[in-house]
């Protein structure tokens, strides 16, 4: 089997070609840092099949970032057949400065002008022939998301790889001509791709330096001796300059531009979605409005308005999947009158799957016989504790669909273009947000992006943070805490939606509060240069929001059918049976799990929402959760808890609790391989230890509210000064830092 | 016991027992055993591949 690379600049499609080559549906996402690794497949239209490997996106094949590292020794060291270089076509001048590094490798390459589609949009063109007259390899104009020009690309990649290629430069007719061949001819003749290697020395690249050290003695001296030209022997720049130098005035003649006007419709959004004041208070209403149609209760704020559905039985049973009996019996038992508004898309949906599997519930009761201990194992430890998570599956993927929406179309890079912007000034990076913003989707992948950071303290910092921001598995916790914030409401349904949104935004802030604790406890005050692309904005593809739900919706699956499902048969069992299991069934309160939860609830008791009788099931329910975040709501279905039993201070500090704390099995296992071996143990440490501190410090300034507002107000108070002094301290530090470093 | 209370107790050891079997399995076969998902830029092979590359 042949195999092709595909190399190119971050946010040029390589992804989506990889796909549209394989068949896959790898996570394509259109800011830097989604592909931190290489990916392979197989294209198969061929004679004979060919792997495809998708690399990470570069601007160089310098060794600056992880990245460019991963990418680089791929292509010198693993030798694939043919390179084909992605090029966006719309930004061509900028993408050519990576070709003409790729160019002087000994490998077969094809460049992929991709995005065709776009340019042609544009009114722009591009003569695709005096490129490749320029370039010396095969061109050819792609779009990978139409999949237009695909199998030509493998057909001209298959031909190439049949011939072997030397590598060319364009440095040949600049004033550094002369040493390239000098020094290419100091490096041992039996060295593959010999002019690379001579032009990196040249550049004073480390690797290069580190394994031909001879080669780079007579480099220094030819650099030495030749006369300066402006950039002070730096001659990294002075090879940047004379490429920039050929790409300008060699290709610009191949791009025929278009009459426009220099504002296009992506800068107008701009000036709104990303205005210096208004662009947080924007991103707020987006995503309260996100929460609300997942999480509400009462989407149109009916029962603010003083109308209700309770009064029309069909309407109801629509609504709340056939709920009307049960709800008109709890609220008489509570001696209320029923009062529903229309639910959100979320919630609608959510009943319904919860009507579903009720429904499985009662068929298996109807031919089991009751009180038998496998009766209540089928029933109601499988079906009850995978049912229970299960039920929040549509909802948890319409939030994903509005979040891959917010990705696809370009405004998640400007959230974090935002957050960049707001937090550099306290030291925080904004590429550090990046793998943060991940996060709302898995804390796992969320860890694997922080390798696209080159500090070792700052990737470490960044992996325990990401937990901050609610994963999905987290997201059915929430929900089954909003139908009770809801239900505390009593007529005001939309609070759930607040509840849901005020988690989400606790998060992002207590993230910033930790990174400026760790910031203020560090030496490190210097912050990372943050370059990003904003893509321009555009519609949706229909294709990659489905790809991303049917991949969600198949971990989900895989997930309940596996960890979850194991889980909940241990504790169905730990619930059900005594110390003495051989003697059969017992009641919950003498059950192995009762005596464990009694241990947790004291260790929890500070934190206020284990101080119930019931408490020690809340305990019971977090430790769960540290093997799956699911397996919160699976256990309080379990043992029959669903936090009506707390206060809000309590929804509120298990809430944080569960947020804070240890991920998961999976990210722990992650954070392993990708922290030092110091950070994972400090990063353990961290996740157990804030987490109690945060749950801590919302329950009791919460139930100070409770008791006396003016004394949560005071504690508030205190709180927010704290932050907010060595947040200034934190930037007059960095501020007289940096203006050390400039003097 | 009857026979299908002695399935049914296999059953439940058997969905005990497949995540960690499945653990290990993914394992020897070099497979990311994170469980996040394919969705994940480092699923799978490539997971693998790149455990001799860390850079730290």
């Amino acid at each position: 089997m042949i195999r092709f690379a595909l190399a190119g600049n971050p946010n040029c499609g390589k992804t989506t070609l990889f796909n549209t080559l394989t068949g896959s549906t790898a996570h394509v996402g259109n800011w830097p840092g989604v592909t931190v690794d290489k990916r392979e497949g197989t294209y198969k239209k061929l004679d004979e099949k060919v792997e495809i490997v998708d690399l990470p996106g570069i601007y160089s094949l310098s060794p600056y970032t992880p990245e460019e590292v991963v990418s680089r020794n791929f292509i010198l060291d693993e030798k694939p057949d043919c390179v084909i270089n992605v090029v966006d076509a719309t930004n061509l001048e900028r993408n050519l400065y990576l070709t003409t590094q790729i160019l002087e490798i000994d490998v077969p390459v094809v460049v992929a002008l991709n995005m065709m589609d776009a340019l042609e949009a544009s009114g722009d063109k591009i003569i695709i022939d005096d490129l490749q007259k320029q370039l010396g390899v095969p061109v050819i104009g792609i779009s990978a998301l139409k999949k237009q020009g695909t199998d030509e690309l493998m057909k001209r990649a298959y031909d190439a790889a049949k011939h072997s290629r030397s590598g060319s430069t364009v440095l040949e007719n600049s004033s550094v001509s002369g040493i390239i061949s000098k020094v290419k001819d100091a490096l041992p003749a039996d060295l593959e791709s010999k002019l690379f290697h001579a032009v990196k020395l040249i550049e004073g690249d480390e690797l290069e330096i580190k394994a031909h050290p001879e080669a780079n003695e007579i480099a220094m001296k030819l650099k030495a001796e030749q006369p300066d030209d402006g950039f002070e022997g730096d001659y990294e720049a002075v090879v940047a300059d004379r490429r920039y130098d050929y790409i300008s005035r060699k290709f610009r003649s191949v791009v025929i531009k278009a009459n426009k006007k220099g504002v296009t419709k992506s800068d107008k959004i701009d000036k709104v979605m990303t205005h210096r004041i208004w662009a947080i208070p924007i991103f707020l209403v987006i995503m309260f409005a996100v929460f609300h149609i997942v999480f509400s209760e009462d989407l149109f704020f009916m029962n603010a308005m003083g109308l209700n559905i309770a009064n029309n039985p069909t309407a109801v049973n629509f609504f709340t999947g056939m709920g009307y009996e049960g709800l008109l019996e709890e609220a008489m038992a509570n001696g209320e009158e029923l009062s529903l508004g229309i639910p959100s898309l979320g919630v609608f949906l959510q009943s319904w799957m919860g009507f579903l599997t009720d429904g499985l519930g009662e068929l298996f009761l109807s031919f089991m016989p009751e009180g038998t201990w496998y009766t209540s194992l089928v029933v109601d430890g499988i079906i009850g504790g995978v049912g229970a998570v299960a039920s929040f599956i549509p909802q948890i993927l319409l939030l994903f669909l509005f979040i891959s929406i917010m990705e696809d179309s370009g405004y998640m890079a400007r959230v974090a273009f935002i957050m960049d912007r707001a937090f550099r000034k306290f030291g925080l990076s904004g590429k550090a947000f990046i793998p943060m913003l991940m996060g709302f989707g898995c804390s796992v992948p969320a860890m694997m992006a922080a390798r696209t950071l080159e500090d070792e303290k700052e990737r470490d910092r960044t992996i325990r943070l990401a937990t901050c921001f609610s994963c999905g598995a987290k997201a059915p916790i929430w929900a089954m805490l909003a139908t009770v914030i809801a239900a505390i409401g009593s007529s005001l349904g939309f609070l759930s939606s607040i509840f849901v949104f005020l988690i989400y935004i606790l998060g992002i802030a207590i993230a910033i509060v930790f990174a400026l604790i760790m910031k203020l406890f560090g030496k490190n005050n210097e912050v990372p240069p943050f370059i990003m692309e904003l893509p321009a904005y555009h519609a949706p593809q229909f294709k990659n929001l489905m790809a991303h739900l049917w991949e969600k919706l198949k971990h989900y699956v895989i997930k309940a059918a596996t960890i979850i499902a194991a889980s909940t048969v241990v504790l169905w069992f730990l619930s059900n049976f005594g110390w003495a299991f051989w003697q059969g069934l017992v009641d919950i309160e003498d059950s192995i799990i009762a005596d464990i939860g009694v241990v947790l609830k004291y260790f929890f008791y500070p934190l206020g929402w284990t101080m119930g009788e019931d408490g020690w099931m809340y305990a019971v329910a977090t430790v769960t959760g540290l093997i799956a975040k699911e397996d919160v709501v699976s256990t309080c279905e379990i043992l029959g808890v669903s936090g009506s039993t707390l206060s809000i201070a309590g929804i509120f500090a298990f809430a944080a609790y569960n947020l804070f704390t240890l991920p998961c099995m999976a990210a722990v296992a992650t954070a392993k391989s990708e922290s030092t071996k110091k950070g994972f143990w400090v990063t353990l440490a961290w996740w157990f230890v804030s987490s109690y501190i945060v749950s801590f410090i919302i329950y009791w300034v919460l139930h100070c509210y409770e008791i006396a507002w003016w004394i949560g107000l005071i504690l508030t108070a205190a709180i927010i000064a704290a932050i907010v002094i060595s947040a200034l301290y934190l930037a007059r530090r960095i501020k007289r830092a940096n203006s050390q470093a400039t003097a | 016991m009857t026979w299908y209370e002695i399935l049914i107790a296999i059953g439940a050891v058997a969905i005990v027992a497949l995540p960690i079997v499945l653990h290990f399995v993914r394992k020897k076969k070099g497979k990311s055993s994170c469980s996040c998902g394919c969705d994940c830029a480092s699923c799978d092979k490539c997971r693998y591949n790149n455990s001799s590359e860390k850079q730290h």
